[in-house]
């Protein structure tokens, strides 16, 4: 038997989907997999028990509430696939404010019989099993996870920073040498500093490392160099409005 | 209305996002796209955010799209404050913004809208039996996807293009390669224009429309800044807000846009229509040789419009990296901390405009609208064209009458979230 697996997108760019479709082997994947639900991908199938449901996007309707609902009742183990489903996205980083403040900035006074909400992580709602980091996930991370449920094992999730990747590969530090406002200490490695590579300060796409996401650390390092409290916090925010005491934090350290 | 008959589909499978159609069959017949993506508001999430962070948070509005997604919003902001870049950086934007039209073209027509042609659910129980087919569509999307990471250092969310130009510049080498991997690909793009020319469109929803599009800097390209109408009216793109109006319905997250109070068309069918004389080489010659499928009144064309351009993008991309020539550069710097600028491109999917204010390097407003947005009531046109004349020519069965209208929808290829992003009033 087949392990039996589900793709679902809730509101999000479908970048994470778009990975997982677009990985070079992407036609072993189905051969190697029964795939019970792919909406982006095939016009066959309805949610039903699988093994493993990949979930990409942040919960931002009350249909994206009641269809997470069912995707987790139908599967065993629960992957929250991409910054959206685990931090709620860039979209998230309106948590705190009102959607109805939202709402009647961007769509006027006008009625949507639609029930939005600002997006927040998939795990505020149902249990998660493992995260999948990336905007998007990396194609050799995705085919990891695959071939750990393949095997019947079990994926583990990275536990350092993009710092340590990049320290490996020897690049000159972004931070400490050219002054740029890298994120790398705070993100979850995976990425192998790819950005940082091209000269680009990391901007946390991936996400902030549990535990050792010190944003009052970092902050205080860019403070040092000279930049602004609003400006490194709403860097800050992309990707980690949603990271526990993150605007603590920062705050902390300009009081 | 009494309504005899309802065709409802909650969830359109095989495109961009997530969005249904109803269709209502009484008297009249009656359609409806329902974008049911959530909201993401991004311009108000961009504002406050100095301008490089802003364009780095826009690639993530939509994933088939995230370089036009990046450059047009990049072009903005050079716009505004006067930041003149480099032929180099021109030259290598054009090359990673084709490559995007390559990779989007192909898994559009292959991963979405051959399956239907073929009678398939998906392109991989489509490949069982038909594997050099998708072979062409996996390895022209590839293609694009080697491209874009080679210049974009990535293709979905490509941070190595900023402001100013590139965070690191490829090698010569690596260019000669792009130069290689184009011409061998080639082959499986032309394969694509001659699957489109075996089929014929149905004829009843054929439908006149008005195209808009821009006018190209140079060749078939890209980049414009006026808005041209094939009802021969032209704009610049800083007055797109007097122009193309939008509106707002209560049964979607998307906004939508209306030219001179009427539906109108965007995308490759709009392009090829309007601008097929700037094509060359053998995309030219193809479109010479098939004449007959770009009927600019057929939404169906759209498919055989986008694998001409790909056998154009595809050529103009060897042709750009041959002349590459790597030099040394740094990034192009801004005149001023403040400004508005505007920029329009042709994404994928048709027009996409950004508009921005900055004020000492923050951005204070951003407005985005996009293709999606723009042809969504010219979709219900269809829709409504292709149940009734199915209806009137004595089909009466709901489901086969359902699967056309997917075709139809699926013919523009529409791009949800980008749609819902939406444009503050």
């Amino acid at each position: 038997m087949k392990l039996k697996i589900g793709v679902h997108g809730l509101t999000s760019c479908y970048g994470c989907q778009l990975r997982m479709a677009s990985v070079k082997n992407v036609l072993e994947i189905a051969k190697n997999f029964n795939i019970e639900y792919w909406y982006m991908m095939s016009s066959k199938g309805e949610i039903k028990h699988v093994d493993v449901a990949f979930v990409e996007g942040s919960v931002s309707t009350k249909e994206d509430e009641e269809e997470l609902k069912l995707i987790r009742e139908n599967a065993d183990i629960l992957v929250a696939m991409g910054s959206c489903a685990i931090y709620g996205g860039v979209q998230g980083m309106l948590y705190g404010m009102e959607y109805e403040k939202a709402f009647l900035e961007v769509y006027g006074n006008n009625t949507i019989e639609l029930e939005g909400k600002i997006g927040e992580p998939i795990s505020k709602y149902v249990k998660v099993d493992y995260k999948l980091p990336g905007c998007p996930p990396e194609e050799d991370e995705l085919l990891y996870y695959l071939a750990c449920f393949l095997l019947g094992s079990y994926p583990e999730e990275k536990d350092y920073p993009v710092c340590a990747e990049c320290r490996r590969n020897g690049y000159p530090c972004l931070l400490i040498e050219k002054n740029e406002p890298c994120l790398g200490a705070l993100t979850t490695a995976g990425c192998k500093a790819r950005c940082i590579k091209f000269g680009i300060p990391c901007i946390g796409c991936r996400g902030p490392l549990e535990e050792i996401a010190w944003y009052d650390s970092l902050a205080n390092v860019f403070k040092e160099k000279g930049m602004e409290k609003e400006i490194i916090k709403a860097r800050m925010e992309i990707f980690g409005k949603q990271y526990e005491n993150m605007d603590e934090m920062v705050e902390k350290v300009f009081k | 209305m009494k309504i005899e008959r309802e065709i409802k589909v909650d969830h359109l499978a095989r495109i961009e996002g997530k969005a249904g159609v109803i269709v209502e069959i009484g008297k009249d017949i009656k359609a409806k796209i329902k974008v049911t993506e959530g909201p993401r508001f991004f311009e108000l999430i961009t504002k406050g955010k100095k301008y490089d962070d802003a364009v780095a948070i826009c690639p993530r509005i939509c994933s088939f799209c995230s370089i036009p997604h990046k450059l047009t919003p990049i072009e903005a902001v050079e716009n505004a404050l006067g930041i003149e870049t480099s032929e180099q950086t021109k030259l290598l934007r054009n090359i990673l913004y084709f490559a995007n039209m390559v990779e989007s073209h192909a898994l559009h027509l292959y991963l979405f809208a051959i399956p239907d042609y073929l009678g398939y659910p998906d392109a991989f129980s489509m490949a069982k039996e038909h594997l050099e087919l998708v072979k062409n569509g996996l390895e022209l999307k590839d293609f694009g996807v080697k491209v874009q990471s080679i210049i974009g250092s990535r293709e979905i969310h490509p941070e190595n293009a900023i402001v100013g130009g590139f965070g690191k510049i490829p090698s010569k080498n690596e260019m000669e390669k792009v130069k290689e991997m184009a011409k061998e690909v080639i082959k499986r793009a032309v394969a694509t224009v001659d699957f489109f020319a075996e089929y014929e469109y149905p004829s009843y929803i054929d439908y006149e429309r008005n195209h808009l599009l821009i006018k190209p800097y140079d060749g078939y390209g890209v980049y414009g800044n006026e808005i041209v109408a094939s009802d021969g009216f032209s704009f610049n793109v800083s007055y797109y807000k007097e122009n193309i109006k939008e509106e707002v319905v209560p049964y979607s997250f998307a906004k939508r846009g209306k030219y001179k109070d009427k539906p109108f068309m965007v995308g490759a069918i709009s392009r090829l229509t309007n601008n097929h004389a700037l094509l060359d080489g053998e995309a030219k010659e193809l479109l010479n040789n098939y004449r007959e499928f770009l009927n600019p009144s057929n939404c169906f064309a759209n498919n055989f419009a986008q694998a001409i351009e790909m056998v154009y993008f595809i050529e103009k991309i060897a042709e750009l990296a041959e002349n590459y020539e790597g030099k040394d550069e740094s990034k192009a710097k801004a005149e001023k901390k403040s400004g508005r600028g505007y920029a329009v491109t042709e994404a994928p999917r048709g027009l996409l405009i950004y508009e921005v204010e900055i004020e000492n390097e923050i951005v204070k407003y951003m407005n985005v609208i996009t293709p999606t947005a723009m042809f969504l009531p010219m979709m219900e046109v269809d829709v409504v064209n292709m149940a009734k004349g199915m209806w009137e020519n004595g089909y009466k069965d709901i489901d086969l009458i359902g699967k056309k209208v997917e075709m139809v929808i699926r013919a523009y290829d529409p791009c949800i979230s980008c749609s819902v992003h939406v444009i503050k009033i």
